[in-house]
């Protein structure tokens, strides 16, 4: 009873969907912010290849060594963001394309493909890996234990990075004045917030966590690389803020929800009930619908929609 | 008003060019610290730009700026905020999903103990009580999308009571308010200035530089023609500084009785706004053929709506519209073109035009589905060129070319690019909205004397309109709005400013 | 002030008749440049590199007709994201709808194996255009009844439309899975369509330089005559000169294909049906979006949707309209897949090649106009199968996506730089007022420099 069906989804609810939560809270920020960055695979996949190159090429004891390799994936995935952020804000071109590019540039086609197959790094197992930890000796605890305490550090983060990200948003000056500029820019820029900065540094924030999210992959989920491995969980990530309804509390919820949905189909299917794994792998997308369409207008929009400006570039308006 | 003699603001020999344009020709300013002074002038006058450069937004090609005798030089709005001067724009800066006290505080953290955190109840609190000390009155938790236009703008200058800013600039303040509500506004003005506060009044209305202002400095064409106390001089001396001739409120001529045929009626109409509250109720209106109806009203009270439901682009929750004796379906924007209607919307430049594409293709947007321009679902691409040309040559329309595209087009040749269109057909009823705002002397006449033209040759008009004179100089009756509702229709030659005025606050003849 | 936040914007007062012509070849340079500096910082000879690709992608043995496989199907999608873009109608959702075309015309070739090659291959258009159309129309309609944003509903339903994909060859017992078959028994794949249902082929050279050289000289006709007109009407310089550098343009392509025509080909190159159908649809889009009543009232809406109401256009039905010609578009491409190629429903390799998300790369390079599409559907094309064709044997895997990618970004960027300049330093703009004669391009519409 103790890996009971329920227990085994859970705990892998709480695996498959931290690395959906990381990219999720990113692209939060830089949706919070006003720029709809599409280029989250990309992102992903290039802090998912230099994180394990790091690991691999890196001398040392586990601990430093996978910290840099987070640092350098996070770097790595913000110059990548920094490429949309100059198209988008500086040269204000269009978003959608933009990002369409960036996740061809960077993504599973590209530079991500390229430096795993110039590093050799294919079919290699990772040197080092988040591995999961025995938090407080309550991992053997019936239930809860292989959930909430047998997880790895970066699970553990996220639900601190999720308290400060709410915190910031709903809390503080600086997470007023980043809503101000997603909502409503020209509002914005008359109490003198710079627009401009504060989009720049929200789509950095944003790449360097999808990096963090990519690398999950690659040191934590399968210490590995492969080729285009994040799968489509840019995809989700970038669905996960919209059915959050961009606030970061209910990301964490859609997170694990996804995640579980992701594992839920083969957990069944290797338990005897045949329901085609598709059915579940669709509901993400399916639900994501759902959620857009209701808050597409009226009260629900205003309360729960996207931010206003969202998609907008900002010119300030003269003469 | 300073004893000191060294004003809170001066500018002086202020020049700002934009390409083909000087919009400001050696400005001179002087703003004495606690009193409320006027920037009197026209449309194009250069009063904008002038606040424009005040508040950092332009950089002036010639000139200086002092502040308390200090030069000071800013190079983007937040320099001039940080030197005390908030400007109050005339389309509201706020958040519609920010309560009110969000709205204040934003950009601004007093005191280093609280630049990081925000504590809602704190910050309302704080708001509540700026409000309250100056007669603001405002629900601090409210969203700003909920609150009336009245209370946005109270809104608007709690933002700079709250960061004490020493200089309030605002643009045509009154544009939206009530009667009772500006002078609220002035009350609250005056209290500010006897804290030695200062306060900016970019106006071109007349009565209220007198009712509120110490000081008038007049602009016109660019150039600043003086400043006058306002104690010491006459409405009738302003307005002729103003506009550098004998103001003439020059009556239409009518020719003749107007047609017994009514091409334009509206019976019972009610419609909703863009919030889904009403607001229309029960409007009745007749317009006949030859003559010009006029709709006055403070903005915001439903003409805007009106001219929608008319149009069709708004549909109608009460009553029928009938043009030219036809009755039109709610909600549906093709009928009443097909029935003969032409309409010059408020918005000349997103509604009455498409921006991107060129003036030949904006004046097929009423005929592109009938011959000529159109054969078999197939556009007349040549037919449609040599009527733009004709068209261009004929209206006077300043452009380079039939490509060009509308976005390009001043005002002026913007709205001259719809009237040739919508007077193409020779409609039988004709709704125009606000037509001369905006524009300067020459093509605000032309445009007058167009309206008039439409209405000898037969057409009848419905002109909605903010300018009283604009009203009284051009059409036969005035129907007044207040709050959706048709409240006092009057016999143009025998009604004045005084009689309108009461009827637009409210207070119901 | 720092770096970037010091640059801005502004409007250049005249665009240059060079212009049009300048960005994609500047666009082209830099990305080769940029790619370049990324193969040679990471210790690859990036000219070898380029060579090989240019050899395989474009003059090899066989290279002209490995590229018409490609470009096929991207002339469909290219032109499904034009026509939609166009009217500011993001619509990424391609692969998704070019999935279920392929679905609905293999459906129809299985049952109508044996009815004749004619019937089968308008059933199989027919049946993957509707699905398109319907797959498309859901986004469609959220978006005009309900406001919901085109752009992630139909992103959402490329995945879905993938995994149904999946569902039917791997997960289930569905029409469309080989079962029978020995081979089928043991891997999952679809049931092979019959002969009589493979769209024909056509290998020669002679007729598509007949075509070119049509095509050039009614180019160079028209536009001689414009610039003529032009002349006489006394319009700007600006677009005389225009006129005349494209009739000089014209009259080039037509020399050039003449000299085509002249030359044997070593080599005979294989004209799939679809590519055929490809440009006569590129043609009636073209058509369809210039001359058209409907495509002047999209050109309105996409523009301004208030002043389309104000002018008596039904704006919903026009935004759902062009999202199923969208969505039929590229729909077609995915029947064609299975037409022209694969003669299977394959899962997998349909799901591998993201000719959708691709779709939207051509229409961007091509700035949205469908006349244009074709062309850069070939010179993609060319580039995406030497990647294939050279994967593995040392050469740089994932450096095609980089050059792609790249292409992309600097098109858009040189979009941008085309109408404006960029200058550093802050201090108040003068936002410029235009009075460019330059007429609007609908790269400018959909990129949002209109």
């Amino acid at each position: 009873m103790n890996h009971s069906i329920i227990v085994v989804t859970a705990a892998s609810a709480l695996f498959y969907g931290t690395p959906l939560l990381y990219a999720a809270l990113g692209e939060l920020l830089a949706e919070r912010s006003g720029v709809l960055n599409l280029g989250v695979e990309g992102m992903m996949l290039v802090g998912a290849v230099t994180g394990f190159w790091t690991v691999q090429k890196m001398p040392g004891p586990g601990t430093p060594v996978l910290l840099v390799a987070l640092l350098v994936a996070a770097l790595a995935a913000a110059a990548m963001a920094l490429i949309h952020a100059f198209l988008v804000i500086t040269l204000r071109a269009n978003q959608t394309v933009s990002g369409l590019a960036l996740t061809i540039f960077a993504g599973a086609t590209g530079l991500s493909t390229y430096l795993g197959s110039q590093g050799k790094l294919g079919g290699q197992p990772a040197h080092h890996a988040f591995r999961a930890l025995d938090v407080f000796g309550l991992a053997d605890v019936p239930i809860l234990g292989p959930i909430l305490f047998h997880q790895n550090a970066l699970v553990y983060a996220s639900w601190v990075l999720v308290a400060i990200v709410s915190w910031y948003l709903f809390r503080t000056r600086p997470g007023l004045e980043l809503r101000a500029v997603g909502e409503s820019p020209d509002a914005a820029d008359a109490v003198g917030i710079n627009v401009t900065r504060a989009r720049y540094v929200h789509t950095l924030l944003g790449g360097a966590l999808a990096g963090i999210g990519g690398a999950f992959f690659s040191l934590a989920l399968s210490p590995s690389w492969l080729a285009g491995m994040t799968a489509g969980a840019g995809w989700i990530a970038i669905a996960l803020v919209i059915f959050a309804f961009w606030r970061p509390a209910l990301t964490l919820v859609g997170a694990y929800f996804f995640g579980a949905l992701s594992s839920l189909g083969f957990n069944l299917q290797s338990r005897g009930v045949h329901l085609p794994p598709e059915l579940f792998a669709a509901l993400p997308y399916a639900l994501t619908i759902v959620v857009l369409v209701a808050v597409s207008t009226g009260w629900t929009k205003r309360r729960l929609g996207a931010p206003a400006a969202l998609g907008i570039p900002y010119v300030r308006e003269e003469r | 008003m300073s004893a000191e003699g060294t004003p809170a603001l001066a500018l002086r020999g202020i020049v700002k060019r934009f390409p083909g344009v000087l919009a400001n020709d050696r400005v001179d300013l002087e703003v004495d610290p606690g009193e409320v002074h006027a920037l009197l002038g026209e449309n194009g006058a250069g009063k904008s730009t002038i606040a424009n450069v005040i508040t950092g937004l332009y950089r002036p090609d010639a000139g200086e700026m002092r502040m308390h005798g200090r030069r000071v030089e800013f190079h983007s709005p937040r320099d001039a905020l940080e030197a005390g001067i908030f400007m109050v724009h005339q389309h509201f800066r706020l958040v519609p999903a920010f309560t009110a006290a969000e709205n204040v505080v934003l950009g601004f953290a007093p005191g280093r103990e609280r630049r990081v955190r925000l504590d809602r109840g704190a910050i309302e609190r704080e708001v509540a009580e700026v409000a309250e000390r100056y007669g603001l009155g405002v629900d601090p938790g409210a969203r700003a999308w909920q609150l009336s236009v009245g209370e946005q703008q109270r809104v608007e200058i709690l933002k700079a009571l709250y960061r004490d800013a020493r200089v309030l600039i605002l643009d045509e303040p009154t544009a939206v308010l009530t009667p009772q509500e500006s002078d609220g506004l002035f009350a609250a003005l005056r209290r500010m200035t006897g804290e030695g506060k200062t306060v900016i009044f970019v106006t071109h209305k007349l009565n209220e530089v007198m009712a509120v202002a110490d000081r008038a400095t007049v602009l016109r064409a660019g150039r600043s023609l003086g400043t006058v106390r306002t104690a010491d001089t006459s409405p009738a001396e302003l307005a002729q500084l103003m506009v550098g001739r004998e103001v003439l409120f020059e009556r239409r001529e009518r020719e003749g009785p107007v047609g017994d045929d009514i091409v334009l009626a509206l019976d019972g109409v009610g419609a909703e706004g863009d919030r889904g509250v009403p607001a229309l109720h029960d409007v009745s209106l007749t317009v006949r053929a030859g003559e010009i109806v006029g709709v006055a009203g403070v903005a915001g009270n439903g003409q805007r709506e009106l001219a929608e439901v008319i149009a069709g682009t708004r549909p109608r929750t009460a009553g029928t519209v009938a043009v030219g004796g036809r009755e039109l379906p709610s909600g549906d924007s093709r009928a009443p073109i097909t029935a003969g209607l032409g309409h010059v919307p408020e918005d000349r430049m997103h509604t009455g035009l498409a921006p991107s594409l060129s003036i030949a293709e904006n004046l097929a947007l009423r005929s592109y589905r009938r011959p000529p321009m159109e054969r078999a679902s197939f556009l007349r691409r040549s037919r449609i060129r040599e009527h733009a040309e004709e068209v261009i040559a004929q209206s006077d329309i300043r452009a380079p070319g039939p490509n060009t595209p509308a976005r390009l087009l001043s005002g002026g040749n913007a709205q001259k690019v719809i009237l040739a269109r919508e007077l193409a057909g020779s409609p039988t009823a004709l709704v125009v909205a606000a037509p001369t705002r905006g524009l300067d002397v020459g093509a605000t006449e032309s445009v007058r004397a167009l309206l008039a033209t439409v209405a000898r040759e037969g057409a009848g008009v419905l002109l909605i309109s903010e300018d009283l004179d604009e009203l009284l100089m051009l059409a036969d009756r005035i129907a007044v709005m207040y709050a959706g509702r048709i409240v006092g229709e009057l016999d143009a030659n025998a009604t004045d400013k005084g009689q309108l005025g009461l009827l637009m606050a409210g207070a119901v003849a | 002030m720092r770096a970037p936040f010091g640059l801005r914007l502004e409007r250049r007062l005249v665009t240059p008749a060079w212009l049009p012509f300048a960005v994609p070849v500047g666009s082209i340079v830099a990305a080769l440049v940029i790619t370049g500096a990324i193969l040679a910082v990471t210790g690859v000879d990036p000219f070898p590199a380029y060579r090989r690709l240019f050899d395989r992608g474009y003059v090899g043995d066989g290279a002209l007709s490995s590229m018409l496989v490609t470009a096929t199907p991207l002339i469909f999608t290219g032109l499904a994201a034009a026509a939609a873009f166009r009217m500011r109608i993001f619509n990424i959702g391609a692969e998704g709808q070019l999935y279920v075309g392929a679905i609905a015309a293999a459906w129809a070739g299985l049952a109508l194996g044996d009815s004749g090659t004619a019937v089968a291959i308008a059933a199989m258009a027919v049946a993957g255009i509707a699905a398109g159309v319907l797959w498309a129309g859901i986004p469609g309609l959220l978006r005009a009844y309900t406001g919901t944003s085109e752009l992630i509903t139909s992103l959402m339903l490329n995945y879905i439309g993938g995994l149904l994909l999946t569902y039917l060859i791997f997960d289930s017992r569905s029409y469309w899975r080989d079962t029978t078959s020995p081979n089928g028994r043991i891997f999952p794949t679809g049931k092979t369509l019959s002969d009589a249902t493979n769209w024909p082929t056509f290998t020669t050279l002679l007729a598509p330089a007949i075509v070119l050289v049509v095509v050039a000289l009614a180019l160079a006709i028209s536009l001689g005559r414009r610039a003529w007109i032009a002349r006489r009407s006394g319009a700007g310089a600006d677009r005389r000169r225009r006129s005349r550098i494209a009739a000089i343009l014209g009259l080039v392509v037509f020399v050039l294909s003449v000299v085509l025509m002249n030359l044997t080909p070593a080599q005979s190159v294989v004209f799939p049906f679809g590519f055929w159908i490809g440009l006569a649809a590129a043609l009636a889009v073209w058509v369809l979006y210039r001359d058209t009543r409907f495509g002047y009232e999209v050109r309105v809406v996409g523009d301004s949707p208030a002043a389309a109401r104000y002018a008596g256009m039904r704006t919903k039905r026009k935004i759902v309209a062009v999202m199923c010609l969208s969505g039929g578009l590229a729909a077609l491409g995915g029947a064609s897949q299975v037409g022209d190629f694969s003669h299977v429903l394959d899962a997998r390799g349909l799901q591998q090649v993201a000719l959708g998300y691709t779709g939207i790369v051509v229409a961007a390079l091509a700035r949205f106009n469908p006349i244009a599409v074709p062309v850069v559907a070939l010179v993609l094309g060319g580039l995406i199968n030497a990647g294939y064709a050279l994967q593995g044997a040392d050469f740089p895997s994932g450096m095609v996506g980089i050059l792609e990618g790249a292409l992309l970004l600097c098109t858009l960027a040189g979009e941008v730089l085309g109408h404006y300049r960029l200058r550093a330093g802050r201090g108040a703009t003068d936002e410029t007022a235009a009075e460019a004669t330059a007429e609007v391009s609908a790269a400018d519409v959909v990129l949002g420099q209109a």
